[in-house]
């Protein structure tokens, strides 16, 4: 690690941005379809499935770091990729993390809706495709909270992107990561504009989402 | 199926709904034709909304076949109807978006539904806030958007007040008048049964017990259970004692009570006795010739439109309906002696084997 001025403060921000927003973008596109899926379908082990969801929901970012260390790792099954210590591995981890939130999150705006709500979507007339839409549409409010759930877990996250990541400076140092570094350092200075930018970064997203939810409710 | 049918349905079994007593559906013979309204009417959990939603098509019966005719389509309102997030406009569309029917087109014809319920002046408003009656009339305009061929209603009226239940009746009944269609609705409720019905259909624990014309149920039911779900109050065990002059059997209910009716049930034999309240007729003077003799009034209740009143005859209580406000039905009150005739049209006789409600 640099002794030196280190990486330019926008650099490092750019990269938390590119690996939040893929780790993001993932779990979304993953988690959604099953939250809803798992919402309303009856199959045998789905009690199992929301149990194992609920319980990731308070997975320590600490283990899974630990987790996706091990499967990363030279020797283990992933360790082929060679992908320890790089960007990729730290959306594996973010995703991991921000996943269970998202799929339960979703759950539970499912869940939420009338029991017969896909008997009268039915009766309605409306099938396939636009039954599908009609039902993301009236759990846009749910879902739109999964968003900033997972957002909130994946860009605050430190302990499994340091893990898995490494911190190290032009490749895999992020906002988080540097400021436990540059606190550990007592370089305060750098720390405090990091976690600056950090928590303009938060409130920007944050307002994003929020402006996004309300206009979605004409 | 005839020309005119729109449903036809035969020997279906169907699996019981989660609120359904747990009994299968089994339903024989069910026919509904263009311009008709069926009630079909039955107590909590014997299985109507089960039944509607097997001739929606949303549950399929184990056995059997529903033929529906209806190539514009059919339409069923539930009991909670579902409003979408949006606008009343967009929920009035939601069917036509379903067929892919283009943005223009879709306004056009959910404005005129929404017209149709008096409600387009609410088009732009978020459907999650109508009240009770406006949410009622947004889904019965949602249903009518797509024009079906039959109309499936689940409780229509429930959760009306009223006087905001009798003017959607109107304009339902106008709807239904204007467009031929033909409707199914199921209730627990006879009152809300009869608002609209031309044949009235009843549902008693997973099966029909009578279906026919809406004065052939009411006058004429066909067992004990339907006549306590179709308001024959008045049921009392009797039997024939003897022909009349006029060829009348004379039904003995009471030591020396007994109505007249044209029943073929020969003497000896042990009848039930059904007669409607309103049929139970007070007869001041003792004018009518279809008189049966001395009472007293024993109790009075009124809602300010209908009088209620149990009449002491021969140690029975019959119940007998008046208008309130003029008549008797004004200066009626308890203790009073009067006397009471019944025609003998209005007596409905059945075998004694039909169980007692």
């Amino acid at each position: 690690m640099s002794e030196a001025a280190g990486e330019p403060l926008i650099a490092i921000a750019l990269r938390t941005l590119a690996v939040s927003g893929a780790a993001l973008t993932l779990a979304v596109a993953i988690g959604v379809p099953l939250g809803l899926a798992l919402g309303h379908r009856r199959f045998p082990g789905r009690g199992l499935l929301v149990a194992t969801v609920n319980a990731g929901m308070g997975l320590p970012p600490v283990v899974v770091g630990l987790l996706v260390a091990l499967a990363l790792w030279r020797s283990g099954p992933l360790g082929s990729l060679g992908w320890m210590y790089t960007p990729q591995a730290m959306v594996i981890a973010q995703v991991a993390i921000a996943l269970p939130l998202v799929v339960g999150i979703t759950l539970a705006a499912v869940g939420a809706l009338p029991g017969d709500f896909h008997l009268q979507v039915r009766a309605l007339g409306v099938r396939g495709p636009r039954a599908a839409w009609l039902l993301v549409r009236e759990t846009r409010r749910g879902l739109l909270a999964a968003v900033i759930a997972a957002l909130g877990g994946i860009l605050s996250e430190v302990g499994a992107v340091t893990m898995v990541g490494g911190n190290l400076e032009g490749e895999t140092r992020v906002l988080t990561s540097g400021i436990l570094m540059y606190t550990q350092m007592g370089r305060f200075e750098s720390a405090l504009a990091l976690a600056a930018v950090l928590l303009g970064l938060t409130f920007v997203l944050a307002a994003a989402l929020t402006a996004v939810q309300q206009g979605s409710r004409r | 199926m005839t020309n005119d049918a729109v449903l036809a349905a035969r020997d279906l079994v169907i699996e019981p709904g989660a609120r359904a007593g747990g009994f299968l559906l089994r339903i024989r013979d069910l026919a509904l034709q263009r311009g008709e309204v069926l009630a079909i009417l039955g107590p909590n959990g014997a299985g109507k909304t089960t039944l509607l939603r097997a001739l929606a098509g949303l549950v399929a019966p184990r056995e059997g076949a529903i033929e529906v005719c209806a190539p514009r389509g059919v339409a069923l309102v539930f009991q909670h109807p579902l409003l979408l997030a949006g606008s009343v406009l967009w929920n009035a569309e939601v069917p036509l978006w379903g067929r892919g029917i283009a943005r223009r087109e879709r306004r056009a014809r959910a404005t005129k539904a929404l017209a149709r319920f008096g409600i387009d002046a609410l088009a732009e408003r978020e459907a999650t806030t109508l009240s009770g009656g406006e949410a009622r009339r947004l889904a019965l305009a949602r249903a009518f958007v797509v024009a079906p061929d039959l109309l499936l209603l689940d409780e229509p009226f429930d959760d009306l007040d009223a006087p905001g239940r009798e003017v959607l009746v109107q304009d339902l009944g106008s709807a239904i008048r204007e467009t031929g269609i033909a409707v199914a609705l199921v209730t627990h409720d006879l009152r809300q049964a009869l608002l609209l019905a031309d044949r009235i259909a009843v549902l008693s624990a997973g099966a029909l017990a009578q279906v026919g014309a809406r004065d052939e149920v009411l006058r004429r039911p066909a067992s004990a259970e339907v006549a306590a779900l179709v308001g024959m109050s008045n049921w009392l065990p009797g039997r024939v004692r003897a022909r009349d002059t006029a060829g009348l059997a004379v039904v003995e209910v009471a030591p020396g009570g007994a109505f007249r009716s044209a029943t073929p049930y020969a003497s000896g034999a042990d009848v039930w006795v059904g007669i409607r309240p309103e049929h139970v007729k007070i007869d001041a003077d003792r004018s009518d010739p279809n008189t049966v003799g001395e009472a007293s009034v024993e109790t009075r209740v009124s809602d300010g439109a209908l009088v209620v009143a149990w009449i002491a005859w021969h140690g029975l209580r019959l119940r007998t309906h008046l208008l309130a406000g003029r008549g008797l039905g004004h200066t009626l009150k308890a203790g009073d002696g009067v006397f009471i005739a019944v025609r003998p049209e209005d007596v409905h006789v059945l075998p004694r084997e039909a169980a007692r409600p």
